[in-house]
């Protein structure tokens, strides 16, 4: 917390050139940190004793079982992420545009619905199940999922995919200079990646893996399905069990220290790294795979896609189409759909505005204040759901009753939720524009509006893509949020998903599944010309 | 850029605007049961009313947070449960409004809550399914049973979360006492050896295969398996029916209406509707559950209502000692 007081001491002295855009984004940051504020307060009614319990029962279990999750979700998405992108972006094979493709699909589909996948798959009667049956003759044979073991599978399988992103387009955007010098002076390959590619790699490997573990520390999907007890689950059954939303809160307070030491640890490998090329450096060519490494190649990005994609897509498919057969798919389906599409179009266009003040800010002052802001504002992203839906619904009743009934106290929600992902890409492009170009476009006569529309949007058009399309596919699959905070009867997909699924019928859920995949494609489409713009 | 500031008004506008207001002749229900458990029932009211019926799903926890959290803004107007336990906490903070005489009259006193501030609907037995096939057929009699070392690794039950058996735990506890709840729940412990279900339907299917011999469950799982798989070697076990035995678990399913709705006569309507002959019919019918009406029979594919001793619990209990109940479940680190 000692960040936060820094930050805003140092907010009310250093108020200098850049105040009015700094005071927009300090107003997105008390906005965003409306949860956080509930979160606080209520854990504050908590007393020495309830903290000492907490901290005898529970706590110590919480810490290793979410901090063990996340460490082997990271290394695992880090093996299938990292691999890929090497290949991809280091060798021509054949098929290679559509092993792009196979290695974002799965973001399409959230971590609830691989879980209740992959729980009927490894069933005796399931996919997995029954070919260990016949392969060893027995269902001693299958393994367990219901562990660390089956959430991290979970979760690498719906996260590797952001590390792939990353380092492929960092992987694609470096030059040959470097590599060469290393090789001419007698380095063997290993060294040469070793000493010279993984640590310029490291800022967008960070960057992956920090999204990685964002997710794995907030995500409630998988693990209340799977019942593995990590913070969220625990935040959850406090809230649901007894009812206790001062526990709850104080759990979610542990949880978000738990985060922000990470991102801070993640910032500071990212900015001690920074290497810009220069114009005249030749881009990689890429080597022509031999039918050997073909083979290879896509043997392992095969197994990957498989299980990433192939099998749930497959198990969709088929229920989908048991459910089309005996027409139990209802014309409210539609209508599922349709709000589902609306709140996460809404949300996402919200969002990249919103966050546009603090990436601005931050990219000019570059500053402690403008960083620790940066900070502050992923806050959303490690708060639960439905922490984060129950202080919004707490502050909206309570400050802004007239807000409430229509989808505003949602899309409030899901804008603080998903903030940091808005606020990271436009980041991210905001840092390829150097000051000079707007000290140019000042010295013209611009204002400051005028530089912005015409100057600065138009050179992070792609990073205001990225973050308009990682927004809208996270809010099209959001659940616990939504949950709590939808107007009444106002059922999305994942609701649906949710409500199927507790029916214990999971083959009725697979419609909504499928057609949450189908409605992210075209918007994974805008990502993937963008980054392909980005490459040449 | 005229675009873009036109794409923004469009969607602000969206915004703002709330959903339409619902119709006059409708109710909104918070509902915490299932749908397909719900629906045609409220289905065959919108039949033979005219009134509409918003369900509006979730948790029955997370909904009840909600409404607590809402007070007078909630468009809910009734509150719908599969736990009596839940129930009783939304009287406990002071959500529901007193029901009117006609309908506590159709509704036997352990059914409801002790201020009618909700009823019961439709009751279910915990009981225990057996393979046939195994040894567990004969020898299983009591839920107590479940704690022998002679069922490791051959023993269902569902994660300590589950409302049902959060409410079943509470039930044995008041009768059993707490010490014998506890050391049972330590023997279950042991023998599912970290392995418990999150649904109740894929303890049956375990049995049913043989991978498991014995499971602890709602009732009208096992029934729900039967009709898809006729053949399937399980059967049904009423537990604790010895003379000293304390008798099966039962929890309800129930309603209440919401003490800020501003359409309490609907609202009775719908409720009288729920425990008339043709709407307790359904529950027994659709569901396969125990009509809390008196005089209503069950199906005649489940154990006839007085074939069988009850554990006698009133079911406000469930919600009153639901915490002790938690804190002994997790005091024992049941998974």
């Amino acid at each position: 917390m000692s960040l936060y007081t820094k930050s805003i001491s140092s907010f009310l002295i250093s108020r200098g050139r850049h105040s009015s855009l700094g005071s927009l984004a300090g107003l997105v940051i008390l906005i965003s940190s409306i949860p956080l504020i509930a979160v606080i307060s209520n854990s504050l009614e908590l007393s020495g004793a309830q903290w000492l319990n907490l901290w005898s029962t529970r706590l110590v279990e919480l810490l290793w079982n979410t901090l063990s999750l996340a460490f082997l979700v990271a290394v695992v998405c880090l093996i299938l992420g990292v691999s890929a992108a090497w290949w991809i972006s280091r060798y021509e094979f054949v098929g290679r545009k559509i092993a792009i493709w196979l290695m974002v699909l799965p973001l399409t589909v959230p971590t609830y619905v691989f879980a209740h996948i992959y729980t009927t798959m490894f069933e005796d009667d399931g996919w997995i199940g029954s070919l260990i049956i016949w392969l060893f003759g027995s269902s001693e044979f299958i393994p367990d999922i219901y562990n660390i073991g089956g959430t991290t599978l979970v979760l690498s399988l719906a996260g590797f995919s952001y590390v792939f992103l990353l380092t492929n387009a960092a992987l694609s955007n470096s030059t040959k200079n470097l590599e060469e010098a290393a090789i001419i002076h007698g380095a063997h390959p290993f060294q040469v990646f070793w000493r010279v590619n993984l640590p310029l790699l490291r800022p967008a490997i960070a960057a992956g893996t920090a999204v990685v573990v964002l997710h794995a520390l907030s995500d409630f999907g998988a693990v209340s399905m799977l019942h593995f007890q990590t913070f969220t689950l625990s935040i959850y059954l406090q809230m649901s069990g007894r009812f206790d939303y001062q526990s709850a809160a104080g759990l979610s307070l542990v949880l978000v220290a738990l985060s922000l030491t990470f991102l801070i640890l993640e910032r500071f490998f990212r900015t001690r790294q920074q290497y810009y090329a220069s114009r005249q450096s030749r881009a990689h060519q890429r080597k022509t795979a031999s039918p050997t490494v073909t083979f290879m190649i896509w043997l392992w990005l095969g197994s990957i896609t498989l299980f990433s994609f192939g099998l749930p897509i497959a198990w969709m498919l088929k229920w989908t189409a048991e459910a089309w057969a005996h027409g139990s798919i209802q014309s409210e389906f539609w209508q599922y759909s349709f709000n589902s599409l609306l709140i996460a179009t809404i949300a996402a266009s919200l969002a990249i505005v919103v966050a546009l003040p603090l990436s601005l800010f931050n990219a000019r002052s570059r500053s402690r204040l403008s960083n620790g802001m940066l900070q502050l504002s992923s806050v959303g992203f490690v708060l639960p759901g439905p922490v984060i839906a129950l202080g919004i619904l707490a502050f909206i009743l309570t400050q802004l009753p007239i807000l409430y009934g229509g989808l505003s106290a949602l899309v409030f929600a899901l804008i603080i939720r998903f903030l940091p992902l808005a606020v990271q890409s436009q980041d991210a492009a905001l840092q390829q524009v150097t000051p000079t170009i707007e000290q140019a476009g000042r010295s013209l006569g611009a204002g400051p509006i005028e530089n912005l529309r015409r100057v600065i949007l138009p050179m992070i058009k792609g990073g205001m893509a990225s973050a308009w399309v990682l927004v809208f596919i996270d809010t099209l699959k959001e659940l616990p949020a939504t949950l709590i905070l939808r107007p009444t009867g106002f059922d999305t997909l994942p609701v649906r998903i949710w409500i199927e699924a507790s029916e214990e019928m999971l083959e009725l859920a697979a419609p909504a599944a499928l057609m949450l995949v189908i409605g992210t494609l075209p918007v994974l489409w805008v990502l993937m010309m963008n980054k392909g713009s980005q490459k040449t | 850029m005229n675009k873009l500031t036109y794409n923004f008004s469009v969607l602000l506008t969206l915004i703002t605007i709330s959903l339409p207001a619902f119709a006059e002749e409708s109710l909104v229900v918070y509902s915490g049961r299932s749908d397909n458990f719900i629906k045609p029932v409220l289905n065959a009211f919108t039949q033979s009313t005219g009134i509409k019926v918003i369900i509006h799903a979730g948790k029955s926890t997370g909904l009840l947070n909600k409404l607590r959290q809402e007070g007078d803004r909630s468009s809910a107007d009734l509150f719908l449960s599969n736990d009596a336990g839940t129930l009783q906490k939304g009287t406990e903070f002071d959500l529901f409004s007193v029901l009117p005489d006609n309908i506590k009259s159709q509704i036997p006193d352990n059914f409801r809550a002790a201020d009618n501030t909700w009823v019961g609907l439709s009751a279910r037995a915990r009981v225990l399914v057996v393979n046939k096939k195994s040894s567990a057929a004969n020898s299983v009699s009591s839920i107590f049973d479940l704690a022998n070392p002679q069922w490791k690794g051959r023993l269902g039950i569902t994660n300590s979360t589950n409302e049902s058996y959060i409410a079943g735990t509470t039930v044995y506890m008041l009768v059993a006492g707490k010490n014998k709840t506890g050391d049972w729940l330590k023997g279950m412990k042991n023998n599912v050896e970290g392995k418990v279900f999150n649904k109740h339907s894929k303890i049956v299917k375990a049995v049913a295969s043989g991978k498991l011999d014995v499971g602890l469950v709602n009732h009208y799982y096992i029934y729900r398996h039967l009709a898809k798989h006729p053949d399937a070697p399980i059967k049904l076990v009423m537990p604790d029916q010895a003379k000293d035995g304390i008798g099966v678990a039962w929890n309800v399913a129930g309603i209440a209406i919401v003490k800020h709705s501003k359409k309490r006569q609907l609202a009775e309507k719908l409720i009288e509707f729920l425990i008339s002959n043709s709407g307790q019919k359904q529950f027994a019918e659709v569901n396969l559950e125990y009509p809390t009406r008196k005089g209503i029979a069950a199906s005649p594919k489940v154990p006839a209502v007085d074939s069988f001793k009850v554990a006698d619990v009133p079911m406000t209990r469930l919600g009153t000692h639901r915490s002790a109940t938690i804190d002994l479940i997790e005091s024992v680190g049941m998974p």
